[in-house]
């Protein structure tokens, strides 16, 4: 099965990446191929797996999407050093598809994760405050806010 | 249009996910080891800010070793490559004293000129003897030698237009020419998959620049269109001067430029065109006048026609060429002229005997013969490539081949295999290319034999099956299939 692909009209090439074919399914794979790891290597139920893959994607994607700024590559001059990798995506344009997506992955993760736990209590409290972290940093009203200060420039 | 089989999609994006995280897995280690250990630098800022540095650290060094080779021998058909070795991992390369004699699939050879030649090189060595080797000044200065002089009406007359101006150096005929022609207040808009050399003029003109989906006619007009009616950013007033930037053929796709419907775009829209023909003068067309005379377009649609003469010519330097008064112009402003050196007389006689020979001036054929040779020795690679089930990107006619490998760890792999049976490859990753499009690029050449080619042919064959980069089903072999069905008639 083959699919097409025209080079991308994106000059950020830290960003580019996320607009070619097949990158949501492998996000949806990677995230189900760890759940499955934590339940082979923890002798933990389901729904422990669930909240540890909520909360770990929780930690990466903060992480990498909100924390780090700037590109991996010096050849872009620095263009790109006060934003974050969220804020680079689509350059800056707002609601897009790709945005979409990944805003709905953490809140569909979160239903699964409370679901599969029976909302009870210590597992609903934390995959609660991750999605609300997560969803939080992805509004059109965040862009470029950074609350007290924390992640701003030196 | 690319096609990619959605597994190795799939399959690549986890490669450079695991390679990413185990580079950050790496860094986070070096960072903590780091803290406990003392620095000698205490208030000297870090040279290298954040992760600007991480993609050279944990994924370029890791596979150093199959690019910048070093070679010890003309870049003919067959060249030597010099062994390196390393002990730690790749971080650092020695060179060693042994040389491994190779097939050249990687430079930029295309009309063979590249190593001594029977009627080019007895010319530059006397003129070596006559000028020596540099003219130590800048052509406003004491620069300008009569073969200069002679070397610029020869590649206006070459190239179709009525004069033409010659720099040392191809990469800063771009950079220094394109901040001249345009400035503050007007318009660029360049192919999102234009050469560095391009994107860094264009960047240090000052000009606003917009960039159009590769070779995509339609999107090119729908951005004109919006940034006409636009204006400048802020004031909204109209542009002083509206200028598309494309190339000949580009280097890492091999495909042509779309010239003639984006010369009458810009024609309707009233934008200068600039060609940069650095791969394709000298290596198509007919005569080898380049994507003009292949595509058919009028040399004096095209108003402003860059090339360089590293390519086929076997010299160094860049030209413009476009008319009379634009060269005067330049010849006035431009920096390359007026500060830089001038081009070294042995390598302007090489390009003018080089010339010579193409146009068939030296009294022989063996510039059409170059050019039919290279014509079929790229047509004929391609074709066998194409049935063998590997997935070529680029137009017929082109001498450019770009073989697509996509999963990282198959860029090494099929370096280091081919590497292992003598024939050297240049193998091109992020970030020259988009991230999931890793690439071998493979340049035909005149000087490559029927022999040279099957026997690389061959050899890409089984590396290939080795690494698994046959996307598409190998085409049967047909004679095999006639002769059976001949047997059996019988």
């Amino acid at each position: 099965m083959y699919v097409k692909m025209a080079p991308p009209a994106d000059l950020n090439r830290n960003t580019e990446w996320f607009t070619y074919p097949g990158v949501w399914t492998t996000y949806i794979l990677i995230l189900f191929f760890s759940w499955l790891i934590v339940l082979s290597i923890t002798n933990c139920t389901p729904g422990m797996a669930w909240t540890i893959v909520n909360l770990g994607h929780f930690a990466v994607t903060y992480h990498f999407f909100h924390w780090k700024k700037g590109t991996p590559f010096g050849d872009d001059q620095g263009m790109y050093n006060r934003l974050t990798w969220w804020e680079q995506i689509d350059n800056g344009k707002q609601l897009t598809r790709n945005r979409k997506f990944l805003t709905v992955v953490p809140l569909v993760l979160y239903l699964i994760a409370s679901h599969t736990t029976d909302y009870q209590h210590p597992m609903l409290f934390l995959n609660t405050v991750a999605v609300l972290i997560l969803v939080i940093a992805k509004f059109p009203n965040m862009h470029k806010v950074r609350i007290f200060g924390i992640n701003g420039d030196q | 249009m690319i096609t990619i089989p959605y597994l190795t999609a799939l399959t690549t994006y986890f490669s450079y996910g695991l390679l990413f995280a185990f580079g950050q897995l790496r860094d986070f280690f070096r960072k903590t080891v780091d803290w406990w250990s003392h620095s000698t630098l205490q208030g000297y800022a870090p040279i290298c800010l954040g992760l600007e540095d991480f993609y050279i650290r944990r994924l370029y060094l890791r596979i150093q070793d199959c690019f910048n080779r070093p070679i010890s021998s003309p870049p003919d058909a067959w060249f030597d490559v010099v062994e390196r070795v390393s002990k730690d991992n790749n971080k650092t390369l020695n060179r060693t004293t042994r040389v491994q004699r190779c097939l050249n699939l990687g430079s930029y050879n295309y009309l063979g000129f590249a190593a001594a030649d029977e009627y080019c090189t007895p010319r530059v060595i006397e003129t070596l003897k006559k000028f020596s080797a540099s003219t130590c000044s800048t052509r406003v200065d004491g620069g300008t030698t009569t073969l200069h002089a002679e070397l610029e009406e020869c590649v206006a007359n070459f190239v179709g237009k009525p004069a033409a101006i010659v720099f040392g150096m191809g990469y800063a005929t771009n950079s220094a020419i394109l901040p001249v022609l345009i400035g503050k207040g007007g318009l660029i808009i360049s192919d999102s998959l234009n050469h560095n050399s391009i994107v860094n003029g264009a960047r240090g003109s000052g000009a606003t620049v917009r960039v159009f989906q590769h070779n995509t006619p339609s999107h090119l007009e729908k951005v004109l269109r919006e940034q006409i009616a636009e204006g400048q950013p802020r004031t909204h007033r109209p542009w002083k001067k509206i200028m598309v930037l494309v190339e000949g053929i580009y280097s890492m796709e091999g495909e042509l430029c779309k010239l003639p419907e984006i010369v009458s775009i810009c024609k309707k829209y009233k934008a200068y065109v600039y060609l940069d023909e650095a791969h394709s003068i000298g290596a198509i067309g007919k005569t080898g006048r380049g994507v003009c005379e292949l595509l058919g377009v009028d040399t004096a649609d095209v108003d402003i026609l860059m090339g360089t003469f590293t390519k086929s010519f076997g010299s160094c330097g860049g030209y413009i060429a476009g008319s009379k008064e634009l060269i005067q112009y330049l010849k006035y402003t431009c920096p390359a002229h007026l500060y830089a050196t001038s081009i070294s007389p042995p390598a302007a006689q090489q390009i003018i005997s080089a010339l010579e020979v193409i146009l068939g001036e030296d009294g022989s054929s063996r510039g059409a013969q170059k050019l039919a040779r290279i014509r079929e020795n790229s047509n004929f690679f391609r074709s066998e490539l194409h049935k063998m089930g590997f997935e070529v990107l680029g137009d017929n006619d082109s001498p450019v081949m770009p073989i697509m490998l996509y999963n990282p760890a198959k860029i090494p792999a099929f370096s280091r295999e081919c590497l292992k049976r003598n024939v050297a490859v240049v193998t091109v990753a992020f970030p020259a290319t988009p991230l999931l499009l890793a690439r071998a690029r493979i340049c035909i050449s005149a000087s490559h034999s029927r022999e040279d080619l099957i026997k690389a042919l061959e050899v890409i064959s089984s590396v290939g099956d080795m690494v698994g980069i046959k996307y598409f089903p190998a085409e049967p072999k047909k004679q095999q299939l006639e002769e059976a069905n001949r047997v059996k008639l019988e």
